[in-house]
């Protein structure tokens, strides 16, 4: 059975245009005008209870408006959502007690306060069990770690100690649904593979339904089996991300700034996609190329003073989904 | 969720609050120490005025000075439980106001258990030494009757004053800067209190008996105590303090929880 149906929303935003300089603030206090954003435009899916699902998007594409409108905090301007039978944003405060809530960039927790006095508010807050509370406490340290820095007071924790507790901290009253908008952001490589173990093992023991928000590509490869992808507030793909990743995740970029001999490029397995003075773009699939191959070709002609190679990045995979177009059913199961 | 559950939370999420205050002991210290000093100004530079004149109005220094209590001691009430609602702007801004709104309890109650202003108890502990002080040298008879009706007066000015900074508070759900609109409105109002409102024009009586009805914040109720007559009203409109407190409060929560329905549909 589906835990969360959303069907056709959309949600409009009402933004005061800014005029420059003094002369033009000063005509906007007392003549306003507004243009008409469409942060979400008629985007529609189902989640099953379980699911682990990576709601990706470049900055501004509708994600944290979704997931606002998902939690209650936001009413759509049209269309119908029911996240386990309750409308979120008629029965907002019936809805918390089902959900779980991680933004990234903001604490829940009591800033001044050492990290395990924002769990015993909490467990007051939600009404969970003193019994229900130990259980939970116990299971989070295990997995999360909690008891290196549970008296620290949250604002001395580190940024990926600082994920950890929210994490934990919206998880105590046993929510059915966890969303996390942005759980790796501004964490190093280490701290994001261990959030992404954490997530992991929190959803396999649990059963939770994780709706994911990122623009990290790597967060949603090692987690999800299927994504969501949004872009100027539509969806431009929901399926599995094997077919995604096959597709593109295996193209890679190669950068090079070459010397300058008279001589053209002449490369067999990879395309010159740009050129800027001695700075060549030169896309190649990993599976027929390798990079170290491609760089031999150069070598052979052009002496190489620099080079990167680049993964895809969602905007890039979003752009290459509107050239080649992607179909929208995946084609292998997602559950 | 019921009743006795919130008022049980209530005093959880305060103490945490003070708790937290606590951290900073120095800024901590310096807030009591400042509000204090403060208030001991106010009533010099009123000392000084009376001074020359004696009397203003109908109303003597211990009269006046009395009056200020009773304004300061609402107050004191009034900023410990809702003062943090003139913040309520900053958390719009930084949208650390959805936390409020992603949890099972009522948004309105939530936001105001997260700060308790403890450092308010300095002008509180100054008010209750002003009352002592001003029932002695007026001799007032503190009958059972009188300091009920004293308490429910506080217990008005609370809810008047606090319903004020609420529908200010409010404001940043459509403007989301809302903050100015306290200097705008709050601080003159509260100066106007230090004195009777008989001094002032008649346009001015009116609107804080009726409008942003301030006058029965001290002044009606205190016409009540100390025997005085309310010039231009009736004699009896100080006992409708407690009234006017629970009314003008339910409209400032009503208003409150309809900026709130404008902030879900409009975002910030």
């Amino acid at each position: 059975m589906a835990i969360i149906e959303v069907e056709h929303i959309r949600k409009e935003f009402k933004i005061a245009k800014r005029e420059t300089g003094i002369a033009g603030a000063l005509k906007s206090i007392f003549n306003r005008k507004f243009t008409i954003k469409e942060a979400v435009q008629d985007i529609s899916f189902t989640i099953e209870k379980g699911e682990m699902v990576g709601y990706i998007g470049p900055n501004g594409a509708g994600k944290s408006t979704t997931i606002k409108i998902l939690t209650g905090i936001l009413v759509p301007t049209s269309g119908k959502v029911l996240v386990n039978g309750i409308v979120p944003y008629e029965n907002r405060q019936q809805n918390a007690k089902n959900i779980g809530v991680v933004f990234g960039q903001r604490t829940q927790l009591w800033w001044d306060l050492p990290t395990i006095e924002s769990f015993e508010l909490l467990k007051e807050i939600y009404q969970v069990s003193d019994k229900r509370y130990k259980e939970n406490m116990d299971t989070f340290t295990e997995i999360l770690g909690l008891d290196e820095f549970i008296n620290t007071p949250v604002r001395q924790l580190s940024l990926g100690q600082r994920m950890r507790a929210d994490i934990a901290a919206s998880l105590l009253h046993d929510p059915e649904i966890l969303y996390l908008d942005e759980p790796t952001i501004g964490l190093d490589v280490v701290a994001k593979e261990k959030m992404r173990q954490f997530i992991q093992e929190i959803n396999r023991i649990r059963q939770v339904t994780v709706i994911l928000t990122t623009h990290d590509m790597e967060d949603i490869e090692k987690l999800c089996k299927r994504m969501i992808l949004i872009d100027h507030g539509q969806k431009v793909y929901d399926g599995a991300i094997d077919t995604v990743k096959n597709r593109f995740g295996k193209m890679r970029t190669l950068v090079v700034d070459v010397e300058e001999n008279g001589k053209d490029l002449v490369l067999s397995g990879g395309e010159l996609i740009r050129v800027e003075g001695n700075r060549k773009w030169i896309r190649f699939n990993r599976d027929e190329i390798s990079a170290s191959q491609l760089i031999a070709q150069i070598t052979s002609t052009h002496n190489i003073t620099d080079l990167t190679v680049e993964e895809p990045t969602i905007e890039s995979i979003i752009s290459r989904i509107y050239q080649e177009g992607l179909s929208e059913e995946a084609p292998v199961s997602v559950h | 969720m019921r009743i006795l559950s919130y008022i049980q939370l209530y005093f959880r999420l305060v103490s945490a609050g003070i708790r937290a205050q606590m951290q900073y002991r120095f800024a901590f210290i310096m807030r009591i120490v400042g509000m204090l000093t403060a208030y001991a100004g106010t009533a010099t530079t009123m000392w000084v005025v009376l001074y020359r004149f004696d009397a203003l109005g109908q109303w003597n220094y211990y009269e006046m000075l009395f009056l200020f209590a009773l304004a300061i001691v609402s107050w004191g009430f009034c900023i410990i439980l809702f003062f943090h609602y003139i913040s309520l702007d900053t958390y719009i801004v930084n949208g650390t106001f959805d936390r409020f709104l992603v949890r099972p309890i009522n948004p309105f109650f939530h936001f105001m258990s997260m700060r308790f202003d403890v450092a308010s108890f300095g002008q509180f502990i100054f008010s209750i030494v002003v009352f002592l002080w001003v029932s002695v040298a007026l001799s007032i008879d503190w009958r059972l009757s009188k300091l009920l009706f004293l308490l429910a007066s506080i217990v008005g000015g609370v809810l008047i004053q606090g319903g004020m900074l609420v529908m200010i508070s409010a404001l940043a759900f459509w403007t989301t800067k809302s903050n100015w609109f306290y200097w705008v409105v709050m601080f003159p109002a509260r100066n106007l209190n230090n004195y009777p409102l008989s001094i002032y024009p008649k346009v001015v009586q009116w609107i804080a008996a009726f409008v942003v009805p301030f006058g029965f914040v001290n002044y009606f109720p205190a016409t009540v105590i100390l025997d005085k007559t309310p010039v231009g009203f009736p004699a009896y409109i100080g006992y409708f303090s407690p009234l006017v407190g629970l009314i003008f409060f339910t409209i400032a929560y009503a208003i409150w929880m309809l900026g709130l329905r404008r902030y879900k549909s409009a975002g910030s």
